[in-house]
């Protein structure tokens, strides 16, 4: 009897362990469950549109659909269109790798204010995800909250200029919304000291290539150990560029205390150091940018407090997690990999008791060559200076999706 | 031509490519391909053609899977005199002049220990136009001609 396995979540690390399955075990029915009508998630969605290399990995899990036998079911949200129980009950094994997407909030006085939004809400404005909410204008002061890489993305594309943006596949609208063109003065704070900082080295020097950007690293100290001398010589080897007006300034060791504000909006942020003295940095803008908890429809809390074995992935019979949705918003793509591997092994291992069950039918939903109709859709709308142009509406991407079924 | 070829990746694009380059060859010669992470330094035999397809990861740094191999290396500093290879790299130029590091350290490494290359190294940038997959084609291709007379011979 074929044995079935249903991964929740398309992105990363449920594309990584859809591989590993069937490399070990060719003969699985595995379906890739994502609640949008597209694949890939956090590729498509959280990867910055100016690193198309990066995106590039898609190349990997298409195949997954075109040669290795995997199923696409788009626009099924678990624990809304279905249960999860209903879902184990279809499926041999369920393993959720559905991500994190939520803003990790601040919690300090005045965050409600307009002109304060998340990494979150922001990446998936520059990436047009269907969910999108809209952006307040950026005005000319600027403060990113973070020091890992999602706050150097969103520094990088804040501070880039629209001529810098040529070959990426951002929309008409983040562009507007980036090249407005008023943005004086972006702030990048992190609340640890700079050997301590989350980025990748080779992040920060990335910013080397800003066009119109003036960078400045303030109070960056010194490291105890190797890895945290390389973000310090990183950062060193930008510091003092002097490409244009745009100041970009690095800061750290500073922690949010308050927001002040006017007419509702945001005007100023108040940090404190260690030594208690304060900070107060004009802004029009606030971007916080320090992790992502909870996950939409999925009671992750409740699933991770009575798992089996965590560690491993394994929830409960036949039940399992991967990626951030297992080990919280930390770790790179690729560390996705050697993770999924692992699982892989597990997974499989407990197949040998299962009965074979038959999985869901796709009847109503996007499968593979839906989603496919979508990619051509939006590669031939390319403009110019763009490689694809993103179809942001879900109504639009279910009528391309769902166009020639029966 | 017996033919080997070894990957070092970290994303898996890598061995995406390793296991394309593998079946493109097979037609005509016997080609196994292996993880450099599963390859020890005492493998290498000089009947057998090296095909290296290593990306960089992170700041001009070797993928995970190519650490092991490399440390192996320093450690057993085996004499590679009469081994080719030819040397395929990944990169992404978004990322600085570190963006091939990958394919030059092993290349170094195995010339470091008298192994001999055959042909130029070629580099596909993740960020730029051409398919991965024609390029490494064409140079595996051309390696393996290049290759044809002098693999198994003393270098």
């Amino acid at each position: 009897m074929q044995k079935s396995v249903a991964i929740v979540g398309s992105g990363p690390s449920g594309c990584y362990l859809a591989q590993a399955l069937l490399k070990a075990k060719p003969d699985l029915r595995l379906d890739l469950i994502d609640r949008l009508p597209v694949p890939y998630g956090l590729v498509r969605y959280g990867v910055a549109a100016d690193h198309q290399g990066t995106k590039a990995i898609i190349r990997q899990f298409e195949r997954l659909f075109e040669r290795q036998g995997a199923g696409f079911i788009g626009n099924l949200d678990i624990g809304a269109d279905i249960s999860l129980d209903e879902l184990r009950a279809a499926y041999d094994a369920v393993i959720l790798a559905a991500g994190l997407a939520t803003d990790r909030r601040l919690g300090i006085p005045g965050e409600d204010l307009a002109g304060i939004a998340g990494a979150g809400i922001v990446t998936r404005a520059l990436n047009e995800h269907p969910d999108a909410d809209p952006l307040p204008a950026l005005g000319r002061h600027v403060v990113v909250m973070g020091n890992g890489n999602v706050a150097i993305d969103i520094v990088r594309l804040i501070a880039k200029s629209a001529d810098e943006l040529a070959g990426t596949d951002l929309g008409p609208v983040p562009t507007a919304w980036l090249t407005a063109g008023h943005i004086e003065t972006i702030d990048v704070v992190g609340r640890s000291a700079a050997s301590h900082a989350k980025f990748d080295p080779v992040m920060v020097k990335e910013l080397h290539h800003l066009a119109h950007a003036t960078i400045r690293i303030e109070g960056a100290g010194t490291a105890e150990e190797p890895a945290g001398q390389k973000k310090l010589d990183a950062l060193a080897a930008i510091d003092g560029i002097a490409h244009g007006p745009r100041r970009l300034t690095f800061r750290f060791g500073l922690t949010p205390t308050a927001f002040e504000g006017k007419d509702g909006r945001v005007t100023a942020v108040r940090f404190r150091d260690a030594a208690g003295a304060e900070t107060v940095l004009p802004c029009d803008t606030f971007i916080s940018a320090i992790g992502f908890d909870t996950c939409a429809n999925l009671s992750r809390g409740t699933l991770l407090e009575h798992a089996r074995d965590i560690d491993a992935g394994v929830l409960d019979d036949g039940l399992y997690a991967t990626g951030w949705f297992r080990r919280g918003p930390r770790g790179t793509i690729p560390e996705n990999r050697a993770e999924a591997q692992a699982l892989a092994a597990r997974v499989i291992a407990d197949l040998d008791a299962a009965t074979g069950r038959p999985g869901l039918p796709a009847t109503g939903r996007v499968d593979y060559a839906g989603w496919k109709r979508i990619d051509a859709a939006e590669l031939a709308a390319a403009t110019a200076d763009r490689c694809r142009r993103k179809i942001a509406d879900r109504a639009a991407m279910l009528a391309l999706a769902l166009n020639n079924e029966g | 031509m017996n033919i080997t070829v070894l990957y070092g990746t970290e994303t898996g694009n890598a061995e995406m490519l390793a296991e394309d380059v593998t079946a493109h060859l097979e037609g005509d010669h016997a080609v196994t391909c292996t993880n450099l992470s599963d390859f020890a330094p005492s493998d290498f035999a000089p009947e057998q053609f090296y095909l290296v397809i290593c990306s960089t990861y992170g700041d001009g740094e070797l993928p995970s899977s190519a650490k092991p191999f490399a440390e192996a290396m320093e450690t057993a500093q085996p004499d590679l005199a009469g081994i080719h290879f030819a040397i395929f790299g990944l990169g992404d130029t978004e990322y600085d002049e570190t963006h091939n590091f990958g394919s030059q350290i092993i290349a170094d490494m195995l010339k470091g220990r008298g192994a001999a290359q055959v042909g130029d190294r070629v580099i596909h940038d993740a960020s730029g136009s051409d398919m991965a997959d024609d390029l490494a084609m064409e140079w595996a291709d051309s390696v393996v001609e290049l290759a044809r007379t002098r693999v198994g011979e003393a270098a």
